[in-house]
């Protein structure tokens, strides 16, 4: 099984650790990684879909045209490429004259958009083709006794007509935690679930309501669930969750500290990843969560 | 984490009758489905979090034809791109696309956040949108290559990156200098 692995700037440059928790990972659960070489920004929202359709679909069919040209789908991390690329493909697959436009757009670049490279999610791709059983007899450590609070990530979940690893009810998702559960994790609930994280447009346009939108979510998980570790399915989502806890707690806004690790991070050390590569560049201390992971009587 | 922002009025006689047409032919097609129920909002999170016009509203206020008054709030670039609008509207209205065809239209007015402009100058220039000058370093320390093998590896890919752009209306709408090497654009004014 190969499969085009689309990194995402985010990932690329500020989190290469997931990266390499990606790279890690999904060749010991026997899924090869194609590079896409010279894949693009995906392109992120704020940027060409908010100038021009056609402009922002060419991009985006762009980098899916790197996938099909070697008859491969793509898998990322990041709630927003996930997002960009699906809505795209989605997009050229029911409107035939922009399809025209794209196409026209990328001649010159001697490249057609068919339509054939499917776009998934990390932890949506392993839970459909790889399944449960398979990662958990793949596991060198399990992380029993871990109590962790799920982050799916707006992304992963809507619209969810475009996507090919959809969830059965995307406003009760449950893919993020069946996968936890496969490596020993206990999931623990708590009411704000589906909440969003405040990063991406937000953030940008207004810091302090992106951060109080945060806060909320943030003391919902403490009280109600008081988990171990955050795990979430999105890039974006790692990058705000984890680095917005230091201001919070310096403006007084929180006064605790989670742990936040992307799937791909937890799943790279249950499988024997060396921690400081796959999750060596987390703001807040995940110290505690590889220890106990990589205890004593629990190889 | 209430809505603090102050009530809009609206000047009826002041809207603009071309206005639906243009939100329409920005992408927003299917704005006429609405009948202004509100799942929209309710799921929300410009609205959880205060932005006085999200998604419910802007289209409301579409309708009054109030352009001028959507081009002087930036709330829109607030907007997370989420999709729970979309997954939850009974009329398939598509509140996302409506909003970024509000945006296409305030970009052509320039009416565009500084941040949306250096992510579209980095997309031109370097092929990312989010690039960060000493990422090589960060890569370094988790025992990756400096650079990765996207566009940044590729002269090439710059190049066609670039082609693709110059073919967009990023062109006309001139943001930014777009002078890549990518076309023998020597000609453009």
């Amino acid at each position: 099984m190969k499969v085009g692995f689309f990194i995402g700037c985010n990932t690329a440059f500020n989190r290469p650790d997931l990266e390499q928790a990606v790279r890690f990972s999904f060749p010991l659960l026997g899924v090869e990684l194609d590079d896409l070489e010279g894949q693009s920004c995906c392109p992120s929202w704020g940027t060409m879909p908010s100038v021009d359709l056609a402009g922002w679909s060419a991009v985006s069919a762009r980098n899916l045209c790197l996938a099909e040209e070697k008859d491969l789908d793509i898998v990322t991390v990041c709630g927003s490429c996930y997002g960009s690329l699906g809505e795209v493909r989605h997009k050229l697959q029911n409107d035939p004259s922009l399809k025209e436009k794209v196409n026209a757009i990328l001649k010159g670049s001697g490249r057609n958009y068919r339509g054939t490279a499917d776009v998934y999610q990390s932890v949506g791709y392993l839970c459909q083709n790889i399944g449960l059983d398979k990662i958990k007899q793949s596991l060198k450590y399990s992380l029993a006794g871990l109590k962790v609070a799920l982050q799916p990530g707006c992304h992963s979940l809507w619209p969810s007509e475009i996507y090919p690893d959809r969830e059965e009810d995307s406003f009760h998702p449950h893919m993020l935690g069946d996968m936890c559960r496969a490596l020993g994790a206990e999931v623990v609930d708590y009411s704000r679930l589906t909440d969003c994280c405040g990063m991406g447009g937000m953030r940008s346009a207004d810091m302090g309501k992106s951060f109080d939108l945060l806060t909320v979510k943030l003391n919902s998980i403490k009280e109600e669930a008081d988990p171990d570790l955050i795990v979430t399915g999105c890039s974006s989502c790692l990058i705000q969750m984890d680095t917005a806890q230091l201001p919070l707690n310096k403006d007084k806004k929180i006064n605790f500290t989670i742990p936040v690790l992307h799937y791909m991070q937890l799943l790279a050390l249950c499988l024997g990843a060396e921690p400081q590569k796959v999750a060596g560049l987390a703001k807040n201390d995940v110290g505690a969560v590889i220890n106990k992971i990589r205890g004593d009587g629990n190889v | 984490m209430i809505n603090g922002s102050a009530e809009i009025v609206y000047d009826l006689s002041a809207g603009d009758p071309g206005f639906i047409a243009e939100i329409k032919e920005m992408g927003g097609e299917e704005l006429l489905e609405c009948i202004q129920c509100g799942k929209c909002a309710s799921v929300c999170p410009m609205a959880l979090a205060g932005f006085p016009i999200f998604n419910k509203k802007l289209i409301q206020a579409i309708f009054f034809g109030a352009r001028d008054i959507l081009l002087d709030d930036s709330s829109i670039w607030a907007c997370q791109s989420c999709n729970r609008c979309t997954e939850i509207c009974p009329r398939d209205v598509r509140p996302f696309e409506i909003i970024l065809a509000m945006r296409r239209v305030a970009v052509r007015e320039l009416a565009i956040p500084t941040l949306s402009i250096e992510g579209l100058k980095s997309l031109y220039d370097v092929g990312h949108a989010v690039y960060l000058r000493d990422a090589g370093q960060t890569r370094l320390k988790v025992g990756l290559p400096e650079t990765p093998p996207t566009v940044l590896a590729s002269p090439e890919a710059l190049k066609e990156i670039q082609a693709i752009l110059d073919q967009t209306d990023l062109r006309e709408i001139g943001l930014f200098p777009m002078q890549g090497n990518g076309m023998a654009d020597a000609s453009e004014v």
